[in-house]
């Protein structure tokens, strides 16, 4: 089904004239070894691309513990509305599927490229390469797929089995074959008419009575308290002033990801202790840090949270909301 | 000429309306709101107390035209007038960070088949990385005879092509699987989005880098915070992927992968990988996050489909929809949009009655492979209830399925690639609700 390729003839005449170093056009620079293995990061099932180095179920353990549980749950159950990554078997051809890494996932390749790739989500490639190892290996054992003695690096890796790889199949569609009748097509007396469960579709830009919005993100109201905060404090009950009250929607959109879980050495909202000598800084400090960012002894506080497209009062709000919540 | 289409099947109507009696009171409500605002011509927006609109309408001279209004590169960058209100929008409970979530496009507000590039749908995994052009590079490696490192001068030097294609989103409609759940088009339909896009071919890339004979497979990787990666076939590069810098005639937005994206026409969104830095050939697929645990489709004995690629023939009717309900009775032009990954639209039929019977639509303006298509009917309405929808076919002779056919085949948990024929119930007074016939 594949075209046939005419580039080794144009690599041939190109040998005969001498350019075998450049392509037809002759535009671009040649990508060095050097460039491609800081960018190369792809693991694929038969191994190729798992780096050196090794980790262990035991260390992956703490290294969850620290890095991923606050969103994902102590037991990969999920926090809140956060992924869940172990559980669901045997659910697939269930009225509820539930899929995991456990239950769906065909390859453990993919777990160790989306790991390093993508996760902690909001600091994602700053795990080491042995570390990748120790928590892919523990996620596979929350998921009874490797025992706790497992030894994971490139050969063990590239070898785990997962359950579910059979039950995947190329696609088949058309898998439906609809006919183009025009007449008396269907039997109306069979018709079942199942109209909208009302009020779960934001409608306020277009109806009156209804009061959801959905031109800006204001992430799930309880998600706050829902999703990691082991707090000391309720932060929902809190009576905020204006800003703050404004601040909270940019808070679950911009910065709850790191400020909810305390990844990356993020203070807690929440963790009283945590923000005592920070809001000793002055509200300004805190700001300005805020706004343009800073590398404190914790970590680093990207500016705005990394998303340039707030405005300095949303950054504010936020902060407003954030110390209100942690007093 | 127009015909006036009576509902061919009282019984039916009327058990309808029995059945979204619960609805009624509110929405009459509406309705008169609406009404009273229609005779007194004023729109909602007018409504803004600005200045007395009432004044500005014949006979008397409109307070605009009294003055010289602004000048130019007032705005230098234009907008949209301050009476519109186009915007992308969320439901905000699908998803549990603004990071990785989606907005849709208003096609209610749509003209046309170009999507402005302010309100296309956005679909993130890790939010939209803010790239400098300078600084950003696309290598090329793997099974090549010449790995190359590309800057944007150098790309926009190769020999460029500029088609307009639509994008979707597989999981548009998603949510409406199991049941009838989104009260409005956006919600249901609005993850697409039809642009004109300016890139290199990607063939004209890989005939660059030369590509090895065991070269079978690319993978297209972002520079976002996801890492977005995915799978391409050869077979595709070489058929139709652009490697795009430009959308609708200037560069592309941040929210649609600015400064170079791919766009694999009539496949699904997610492969049009965003914030395109890296390409590597390789001889089998590498069935990443995005390609096994993400838009790979379940089916009911627990088995999934996976390289579910290409976007089926879909339509919908976008006038009237439950944003856009009528407003008086009598003459009416029915318009919809209709799509196939799989190349032109042929026809589009509409129904209204629930799909017993069939009449054939206009198409007008282009008709484009793999790009929107717009559908007409032009016809009268007189209070009477419909089950309205449309059914589209394309190029191939695939007709567009019902959701029962769908259903039968896929269950109620694949997710994604639900195209089925969609059903507004328009009622006497004019509103028009989204449900399903099962
Ligand atoms: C701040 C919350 C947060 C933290 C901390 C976090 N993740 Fe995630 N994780 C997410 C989100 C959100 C997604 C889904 C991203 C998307 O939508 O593409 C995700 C997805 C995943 C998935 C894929 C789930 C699936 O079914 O496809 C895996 C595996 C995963 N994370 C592992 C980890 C590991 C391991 C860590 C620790 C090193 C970690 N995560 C830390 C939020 C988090
Ligand atoms: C990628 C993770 C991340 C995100 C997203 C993030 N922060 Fe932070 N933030 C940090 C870290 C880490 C620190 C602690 C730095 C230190 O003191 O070492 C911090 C500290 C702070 C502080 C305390 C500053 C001080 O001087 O003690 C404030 C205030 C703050 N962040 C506000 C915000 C706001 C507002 C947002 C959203 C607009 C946000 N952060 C988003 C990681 C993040």
């Amino acid at each position: 089904m594949f075209k046939s390729l005419k580039f080794p003839v144009v690599a041939a005449v190109l040998a005969l004239s001498g350019l075998a170093t450049a392509g037809p056009l002759g535009i671009g620079s040649t990508a060095t070894a050097e460039m491609i293995a800081g960018w190369d990061i792809d693991v694929r099932p038969d191994g190729m691309g798992l780096p050196d180095g090794e980790g262990s179920v035991a260390e992956g353990e703490g290294l969850y513990e620290a890095k991923c549980a606050s969103c994902h749950g102590l037991f990969g159950e999920g926090e809140g509305r956060w992924p869940v990554l172990a559980g669901g078997e045997g659910t697939l051809d269930t009225l509820h599927p539930e899929k995991t890494v456990g239950s769906y996932w065909p390859y453990a390749s993919t777990l160790w490229d989306y790991i390093y790739r993508a996760m902690p989500y909001p600091v994602p490639q700053s795990l080491s390469h042995e570390e990748v190892y120790s928590i892919a290996a523990y996620v596979l054992y929350l998921n009874d797929i490797v025992g706790d003695d497992f030894v994971s690096n490139k050969d063990t890796f590239a070898e785990v089995k997962m359950p579910n790889e059979e039950n995947f199949f190329i696609d088949n569609r058309p898998d439906v074959n609809n006919e183009r009748c025009f007449k008396n097509c269907a039997d109306p007396s069979k018709f079942e008419i199942v109209t909208t469960i009302n009020g779960v579709t934001p409608t306020g830009h277009f109806k009156e009575d209804s009061g959801v919005a959905a031109n800006h993100y204001d992430g799930n109201p309880s998600a706050v308290s829902e999703s990691g905060i082991s707090t000391e404090k309720n932060i929902t009950k809190v009576a905020l002033s204006e800003g703050a009250t404004l601040g909270r929607g940019v808070y679950d959109m911009a910065c709850q990801a790191c400020h909810n879980s305390g990844i990356a050495g993020a203070p807690k909202v929440g963790d009283v202790a945590g923000w005592v000598d920070r809001i000793g800084q002055g509200m300004d400090t805190l700001n300005d840090h805020a706004i343009n960012g800073y590398q404190g002894a914790d970590g680093v506080m990207p500016a705005k949270g990394g998303n340039m497209a707030l405005s300095d009062d949303d950054v504010v709000n936020a902060v407003a909301f954030m110390v209100e919540s942690s007093r | 000429m127009t015909k006036l289409y009576e509902p061919s099947l009282p019984k039916l109507m009327e058990a309808i309306a029995a059945e979204a009696g619960g609805m009624k009171g509110i929405d009459r409500r509406n309705f008169l709101k609406g009404g009273i605002a229609a005779v007194a011509g004023l729109s909602s927006v007018q409504m803004i107390p600005k200045a007395n609109a009432s004044t500005n309408l014949p006979p008397n001279l409109p307070e605009w035209q009294r003055h010289l209004g602004s000048g130019v590169v007032a705005k230098p960058y234009g907008e949209p007038s301050e009476f519109e209100d186009l915007q992308r929008r969320t439901v905000p409970w699908l998803t549990v960070d603004a990071a990785s979530s989606i907005s849709m496009t208003p096609l209610q507000d749509l003209e046309g088949i170009i999507t402005p590039s302010g309100v296309v749908f956005e679909r993130y995994h890790g939010g939209i990385p803010n790239v400098n052009p300078d600084q950003h590079r696309l290598i090329i490696h793997g099974l090549v005879e010449r790995p190359l490192v590309l800057t944007m001068d150098d790309l926009k030097r190769f020999p460029s092509v500029s088609e307009i294609r639509f994008i979707e989103c597989p999981a548009n409609g998603g949510m409406e699987w199991r049941g009838a759940q989104m009260e409005a088009l956006q919600f249901t339909h609005g993850m697409l989005a039809c642009c004109e896009w300016t890139g290199v071919k990607l063939s004209t890339l890989l005939e660059e880098v030369g590509v090895r004979p065991e070269g079978k497979w690319i993978l297209a990787e972002g520079a976002d915070a996801a890492g977005m990666s995915r799978s391409i076939p050869l077979e595709k590069a070489l058929d139709d992927t652009i490697i795009a810098w430009g959308q609708n005639g200037e560069a592309l937005r941040p929210e649609q992968g600015y400064p170079l994206r791919m766009l694999n026409p009539g496949w699904e969104g997610n492969t049009s990988v965003k914030w395109l830095r890296r390409l590597e050939i390789g001889d089998q697929p590498w069935h990443h996050r995005e390609e096994t645990s993400k838009y790979t489709d379940l089916m009911p004995d627990g088995r999934s489909r996976r390289f579910t690629w290409v976007m089926e023939t879909n339509s919908v009717i976008t006038s009237p929809c439950p944003e856009n309900p009528l407003k008086e009775p009598g003459f009416l032009e029915i318009r919809g949009l209709a799509w196939s990954g799989r190349g032109k639209i042929k026809a589009v039929d509409i129904s209204f009655d629930g799909g017993v019977n069939w009449e054939r639509t206009e198409l007008k303006g282009l008709v484009l492979s793999k790009a929107l298509t717009q559908f007409s009917f032009k016809t009268k309405w007189n209070g009477q209830p419909w089950l309205l929808q449309s059914r589209a076919i394309d190029e191939t002779g695939y007709v567009q399925p019902t959701l029962r056919q769908l259903r039968d085949e896929r269950g109620g948990w694949s997710i994604y690639h639900k195209n089925s024929i969609h059903t507004w119930n328009v009622t006497e007074t004019g509103d028009v609700f989204n449900v399903q016939i099962s």
